[in-house]
């Protein structure tokens, strides 16, 4: 019998541990090495990879970097700006993915370095046997003429936060009367739907709160670019909506409060909320992750791995290639089948073949909504769509199944 | 201060820790869970599902799972988020995934119903009984599904699409008998019982 103290009885147990976890011959920091990941990006991707690692297998090391201390939910920020929704019940904490073993830290990555296997945070580096990256989406101020100057009143409120609520505030202190100009981006963007289902926030909350005014959509695509006959219908509820397709934004003058689209239409406005082109974020741009677009992330359909650097994975809104949207429910997918792949290929062993899945509500009032659902399958080794279905229209029903969804999804990235 | 610990017991303890830790295979592993991955956006890891309008898959019957999907992949059962679903798992493999589901602890729905509609939902249920049995545990081997602990949501959304004849059995002498059933019952009834029946273990 020994009588010892807790410091040594934890030095004691970790090497209890090291000898019974690997048969008495090495020691515990060989058990760990070659099986060290990391992901940047806490989004609905990286944050769902991150815990299924670890649920998949707990002895391997993963660092989550992701400089915000809080999770806020895009889907459903839109309904923020018609105070159907706030903010704050869309914000969660990290603490879920902790439980797991995650190691969070609340910092930038500030450069990949592929050939090192390292990440750079501040003046640290992070070593890796496998990277996921899930960095989501950057703006490009420079495609439109005068944005970049003006980038901190007119916004974009695409990323959900503190845009969302500024946006939502100038949407309230609009006098009634007054025109709000909101414009779509051309695709590839972060969520196809987005920009109607906010079309249709902004048009309810007018209605209902500011009948003299108006909602005009300057849209860079031909045609609404998803659930296009069910935005089409719900447009008919919103007659102080006025859609213009084919205009895309090319100048903006905050001084005249003025906005110049691509056919050389000029739009007065009274509140501009201005959705930049997107393009997949900085950091893969530098990492030489992009394509030759240089704005998406071509990856491998089954693994997730870059195709253009080996030992890194991409997922979420910055890939591109598979034949489903940037959203959140495939962010989810993409982290949970990256997570596996990951798993299997640091154990030497063939990833097994998993299709994503896309589930998608948009609100159109303040208590119905709409959807898409999209299966898919893997056929020589790329993505295929099974099937795509929308629901017949707008209910109250599909808007309480979106509830249960977000409940659900929620808790399986974050739980 | 020195806290007084017995280091071999310690070392005992741990060992069988560990070897537990090692004997619990990860949640992940079988040969359904993979292909159920995609399942869990919506009906919660495990198919145990926090939202009031998705039923628990946890514990299910694979028969029941398994004819459920096929409706819905038929379009016999409408929902145009199960219909596409259904024909992933058909694809990815209905029998791996039926038997990933059913090997889930049988969860009841945390979603607390309201006390005076769960009751008034048990003086309403006696004519469920003849088919879902007294304790609406059913018969999913036949095709008559387990309420208990379904979310309340779920149960409602399905008793009205029954009702409203939108939802068909394709028995046509049960499909006859649940109509006469239901076509008598107000939606607030309908209400009651599945508070009910969600509320049961």
């Amino acid at each position: 019998m020994k009588n010892i103290t807790r410091r040594e009885f934890l030095k004691a147990s970790g090497i209890g541990i090291a000898i019974l976890g690997t048969g008495g011959e090495a020691s515990f920091a060989a058990a760990t090495k070659g099986r060290r990941v990391v992901v940047i990006g806490g989004g609905w991707g990286g944050a769902t990879a991150a815990k299924y690692i670890r649920l998949a297998d707990p002895s391997i090391e993963v660092t989550l970097l992701e400089p915000s201390k809080e999770f806020i939910s895009c889907p459903f920020s839109n309904l923020v700006l018609s105070g159907v929704e706030s903010l704050k019940r869309l914000t969660m904490g990290y603490n879920g993915l902790r439980k797991h073993g995650v190691k969070i830290r609340h910092e930038a990555a500030t450069a990949i370095e592929p050939d090192k296997r390292r990440v750079k945070v501040g003046n640290d580096y992070l070593e890796y046997d496998r990277l996921v990256v899930s960095p989501g989406i950057d703006f490009q101020w420079d495609q439109v003429e005068g944005l970049d100057k003006a980038k901190d009143t007119v916004l974009h409120a695409w990323k959900a936060g503190a845009q969302t609520v500024k946006l939502a505030q100038q949407l309230q202190s609009m006098k009634d009367g007054g025109v709000f100009v909101m414009t779509v981006p051309p695709v590839a963007y972060r969520c196809p739907p987005g920009p109607y289902e906010r079309a249709c926030q902004v048009a309810w909350y007018l209605k209902t709160k500011k009948p003299r005014s108006k909602l005009i959509v300057l849209d860079a695509n031909k045609d609404i670019v998803s659930k296009t006959g069910l935005f089409k219908t719900v447009f008919k509820d919103y007659p102080n909506l006025e859609y213009r397709p084919s205009n895309k934004a090319e100048k903006i003058d905050v001084g005249s409060r003025e906005i110049t689209t691509e056919p050389g239409d000029k739009v007065k406005y009274d509140v501009i909320n201005l959705i930049p082109p997107q393009r997949a974020a900085a950091i893969a741009v530098e990492a030489d992750l992009v394509g030759g677009d240089k704005r998406w992330c071509e990856v491998d359909h089954v693994t997730y791995e870059s195709v253009k650097q080996k030992n890194i994975h991409v997922i979420g809104d910055s890939t591109i290639g598979l034949p489903v949207p940037k959203s959140g429910n495939i962010a989810n997918a993409m982290g949970k089948i990256c997570a596996v792949a990951v798993v299997h290929l640091l154990s030497d062993k063939e990833a097994p073949v998993i299709a994503p899945g896309n589930t998608c509500y948009s609100w159109v009032n303040d208590k119905e909504a709409i959807a898409v659902v999209n299966s898919y399958k893997i056929e020589n080794r790329k993505v295929v769509q099974i099937e795509q279905k929308l629901t017949p229209g707008k209910s109250v029903a599909v808007a309480q199944n979106s509830l249960a969804w977000r409940a659900s999804i929620w808790s399986d990235i974050l739980g | 201060m020195r806290k007084s610990i017995n280091l071999s017991i310690y070392f005992t303890a741990f060992g069988l820790m560990l070897l537990a830790f090692n004997a619990d295979a990860s949640p992940l592993d079988s040969p359904g869970a993979f292909k159920a991955l995609v399942c869990s956006a919506c009906h919660g890891f495990g198919g145990d599902s926090p939202g009031s309008t998705v039923p628990i898959l946890a514990g299910m019957s694979p028969a029941y799972f398994k004819k459920a999907i096929k409706d819905y992949a038929e379009g016999k059962r409408p929902s145009p988020e199960m219909e596409p679903y259904a024909k992933y798992v058909v694809e990815a493999g209905l029998d791996e995934i039926a038997a990933y589901f059913a090997e889930q602890k049988k969860q009841s729905t945390r979603i607390k119903s309201n006390p005076a509609a769960i009751r008034r939902g048990m003086a309403a249920a006696g004519q469920c009984t003849v088919c879902h049995n007294p304790q609406g545990e059913g018969e999913p081997e036949k095709g008559f599904p387990d309420l208990r602990g379904q979310p309340a949501g779920y149960l409602q959304a399905q008793m009205l699409l029954l009702k409203e004849e939108k939802r068909k059995l394709q028995d046509t002498t049960l499909a006859d008998l649940k109509q006469k059933v239901l076509k008598r019952l107000s939606d607030r009834v309908i209400a009651d019982l599945a508070a009910y029946y969600s509320s049961l273990k």
